[in-house]
């Protein structure tokens, strides 16, 4: 059974991580425009990625807090909309080649390696790029990333039930792209964090997941009926 | 005039990149669950980098048909459902992408002309970040980039269809003009591919009146 349903708007990079060996035991696509209570309700938790559908998020905003509501996890990745996140999402320029220009100065500055995600990381392990910063949150959060101005990166909150955990880093849709090869730690952590197992091994492609022909939520659907 | 139709996912920046001017009139269409775009009156049909390939795959025959009528096609992103005919994206991590270097293998229509080669083999020294996997050619079809191991990374493909193809392996492709340095990079290729699709357009619509 999988334990983490991760919310999918038809972005490859998105799919290339939950198709890949290492993870596809654990993560399920719910593809966003098919997301409801029924679909969700037999998971651990739930991921957004970064490159998600905001405003299809909105449509589907009271289903997601149910879901945190039977106290499960959400966390969210990158941007979001204040229509169905409590929280004030900006834009910053992406700098994700600061550790060839400026290595000593990373975009996070300061982290709460006390957190579950975060225990055991190196700093570079906790943090590659930013897509932005919250510039509100909600009462009564923890902070646990914050850049050099101060400004948030990361935060959770338990106030609606569940634990509510968002952070504008972009784990998933990087580890799928496989560009940074040292994303296992952090997401593994992620992973053991939201669904309580830890995958193992390297990341690999299974090349045989490319050019499909059906809606791989119904091709999760029906290897599960026959599993 | 081009009539444009780009396919939207909700994502963040994208509707910068695609803004009309003199050449191209864009219509930024919005995935949603019913997602059924009305192609008709369009010469160009523009999936970008980030799109949704499960909502393509819906309109797989819708596209088809489109491009039977003698229209473009350019996907700029990694298409892993196959709505796209005779050519498949893949993806591949067994060789790093730092690896990766682009060379321009055949481009009859000069889309690389005047173009610097290096705004899509660095950026801020970093090699390997325009692309991601490769594809798999349909026969016929001209590669006109390809990497390091001669793996197609760009393909035109006027051969499949009786429309025009143009693909990249996720490599992104937008008006980004207002970027500095970008008229010869990315920005510089896409208002070439803009002039071949224009092109087409007054051929096909020549040969009409000639029949």
């Amino acid at each position: 059974m999988k334990q983490i349903g991760l919310v999918f708007n038809g972005v490859w990079s998105q799919y290339a991580f939950a198709t890949a060996p290492k993870y596809r035991e654990i993560y399920e696509l719910v593809y966003v425009h098919e997301l409801d209570h029924e679909k969700i309700q037999h998971l651990k938790a739930l991921v957004i990625p970064f490159q998600s559908n905001q405003e299809a998020l909105v449509r589907r905003k009271d289903a997601l807090y149910r879901f945190l509501g039977d106290d499960k996890k959400i966390a969210v990745f990158g941007d979001s909309l204040p229509l169905w996140l409590d929280a004030q999402w900006e834009d910053r320029p992406v700098n994700n080649y600061w550790w060839v220009k400026d290595p000593n100065n990373p975009p996070i500055s300061e982290t709460n390696y006390e957190h579950p995600v975060y225990q055991g990381l190196k700093p570079r392990h906790a943090c590659w790029h930013i897509h932005g910063v919250y510039t509100r949150i909600p009462e009564n959060s923890e902070v646990i990333q914050r850049n050099d101005k101060g400004e948030i990166i990361t935060w959770q909150t338990d106030r609606y039930g569940g634990v509510l955990f968002a952070s504008t880093l972009d784990p998933i849709v990087e580890h799928g792209i496989q560009q940074i090869r040292h994303l296992d730690n952090y997401v593994d952590k992620l992973t053991a964090w939201l669904g309580g197992v830890r995958p193992e091994g390297a990341f690999g492609v299974d090349r045989e997941a490319y050019g499909i022909a059906e809606l791989p939520t119904e091709a999760s659907r029906l290897a599960l009926r026959s599993g | 005039m081009l009539h444009a139709l780009v396919v939207s996912n909700g994502i963040v920046g994208l509707n910068e990149s695609y803004v009309s001017n003199e050449l191209v009139d864009y219509r930024i269409e919005v995935i949603t669950a019913d997602f059924d775009p009305d192609l008709s009156g369009l010469d160009l049909l523009i999936v970008p980098n980030g799109s949704d390939h499960v909502a393509m795959l819906k309109i797989k025959d819708q596209v088809a048909a489109f491009l039977d009528q003698g229209n473009t096609v350019c996907c700029f992103c990694g298409w892993f459902t196959n709505w796209v005919p005779g050519n498949q994206w893949i993806h591949d991590n067994r060789k790093a992408t730092k690896d990766v270097f682009l060379s321009v293998r055949t481009d009859r229509y000069g889309l690389f002309d005047g173009l610097d080669l290096d705004k899509f083999n660095y950026n801020n020294g970093i090699t390997g970040w325009w692309a991601c996997g490769y594809i798999k050619a349909s026969p016929g079809a001209d590669v006109v980039l390809e990497d390091t191991w001669h793996r197609p990374i760009m393909v035109l493909d006027e051969m499949t269809t009786n429309g025009l193809m143009i693909l990249t392996a996720s490599g992104p492709v937008g008006d980004y003009r207002r970027r500095p340095g970008n008229d010869d990079g990315i920005a510089g290729l896409n208002q070439h591919i803009l002039q071949l699709a224009a092109q087409r357009k007054e051929t096909h619509e020549t040969n009409r009146i000639g029949v």
